[in-house]
């Protein structure tokens, strides 16, 4: 008996070791990109503030590039405000009050989408779990399923947990990340997923057989409640080994250049609740 | 509280920041990063306390994995490692009276090479291989635990020889 219980406390270590690893791999199986714990990911105020501090510091590194970014981008914006003024002024000019009427409703009523600006204060590219951090939270109106779009309008992912200042966002390059996307000359539609080889590549799966390659052609979000249509992906690159006889595999060269990702657009659908609402409520 | 504890809360500080906020931001190729903070496990006494090492360890892993988004697999990785640490060093290390002794370049420089080998290939085999729970693809996982090991190990072996330089007196 007492051989017993010496054993026990100079091996109790080992017990420690046992627990501890068990512990470590209940957090691993359970973990569920969908209902993350606020705690324990870098959506976390400390953790999230601690990377903002250093992201401060690298950012300033590159304000010369980003201003030079920005300042094409408004040149762009700034032309096709010129070009829809003249749209307006041609269709308001027009003969019946009527159209005149519906126009002007449509364009000083609110937009269907807004956008709030974020940074990314993290970002990891390595390895089966790739998840972005952004600096906004619920206390600047980010909610989780929202879309997120880099500064040059390609498709970043989706935000899956909140905290009150930061967020965390799952990317297309993460294995358990979908998203239904069509081809842009052609109605069919398929989904977008990563096979964990390389961050600048996607594959678009479950398209029908018959539809065609043609390198370079634009892949476009489809219908969903989480992106507007017609944000870009990315562009046809390859064709790909397909799990299945009966659909197409494209590999996809993606819009968004993840290893330079710094500024974000968090998209709001101000209509997400009512459609919400209405789908569920077909539900009851 | 002792010289050696201040020692020990200083590494396990430095390494945590060392990890998130530089190494982590370096993947080359997409596919390697640097996995240093086992560097830890390497600088501890022989005859330390194996509470301390496994909970310690734990701890570390656990905050890494708070930091990248990867629930539990930096944690149970190092924890295993941890938990065999003493019996690999005994491969390795002479152990009778030893207990104080702190393994680096400038104690017992081929000893601690083969020692750092093992501990980073075992540490980065058992982490991308649970890694690949999520994401199975047996070509790229190996690729990784080669790669990663290489970067890794010299860079362990290279900071060790900056930082605790062998004293001219003992040449």
């Amino acid at each position: 008996m007492r051989n017993l219980f010496n054993f026990i406390i100079r091996n109790s270590h080992w017990l420690l070791a046992v627990l501890l690893v068990a512990f470590s791999f209940y957090l691993v199986f359970t973990y569920n990109p969908y209902q993350r714990s606020v705690y324990l990911t870098s959506a976390n105020n400390v953790t999230g503030w601690f990377y903002s501090l250093s992201k401060d510091v690298a950012s300033f590194f590159h304000l010369k590039k980003n201003n030079q970014f920005l300042l094409e981008r408004s040149a762009e914006l700034e032309r096709e405000i010129l070009v829809l003024n003249e749209r307006i002024a041609i269709l308001t000019a027009a003969d019946s009050a009527e159209v005149k009427a519906f126009v002007n409703d449509s364009i000083s009523s609110h937009s269907q989408f807004d956008f709030i600006p974020a940074e990314v204060v993290n970002l990891s590219f390595s390895g089966a779990n790739n998840f972005i951090t952004i600096n906004k939270g619920s206390r600047q109106g980010v909610r989780p399923d929202m879309g997120v779009i880099s500064a040059n309008g390609g498709v970043v992912g989706v935000v899956v947990s909140v905290a009150s200042r930061f967020s965390v966002v799952i990317p297309v390059i993460n294995p358990k990340f979908r998203l239904s996307a069509k081809l842009k000359n052609s109605e069919n539609y398929g989904s977008i997923s990563w096979d964990g080889t390389n961050i600048r590549d996607a594959q678009l799966q479950e398209l029908p057989k018959h539809e065609a390659f043609h390198k370079g052609d634009t892949v476009l979000t489809s219908f969903s409640r989480i992106f507007p249509k017609n944000v870009i992906i990315g562009f046809v690159d390859s064709e790909g080994r397909s799990k299945d006889d009966n659909f197409n595999t494209f590999n996809i060269q993606l819009a968004t250049n993840f290893y330079r990702l710094q500024n974000v657009l968090v998209i709001n659908d101000t209509y997400y609740e009512e459609q919400k609402q209405l789908e569920d409520s077909m539900w009851q | 509280m002792k010289l050696s504890n201040i020692y020990e809360i200083v590494l396990f500080v430095t390494l945590i920041l060392l990890q998130t906020l530089l190494l982590n931001r370096i993947t080359l190729f997409g596919i390697v990063t640097p996995v240093f903070y086992i560097y830890f496990l390497l600088k501890l006494p022989v005859g330390r306390n194996l509470y301390f090492v496994i909970f310690s360890a734990f701890l570390m892993g656990l905050i890494i994995d708070i930091f990248f988004n990867t629930p539990g697999m930096n944690a149970a990785a190092i924890t295993i490692v941890a938990a065999f640490r003493k019996s690999i060093m005994g491969l390795f290390f002479e152990r009778e009276g030893y207990d104080d002794f702190v393994p680096g370049m400038n104690t017992a420089v081929g000893p601690f090479v083969r020692f750092t080998i093992f501990m980073v290939l075992l540490h980065l085999t058992l982490l991308f291989f649970i890694e690949s729970f999520t994401l199975f693809n047996l070509k790229n996982t190996l690729l990784r635990i080669v790669t990663s090991s290489i970067v890794t190990i010299p860079l362990i072996i290279g900071f060790d020889s900056l930082i605790f330089r062998r004293k001219p007196s003992e040449q």
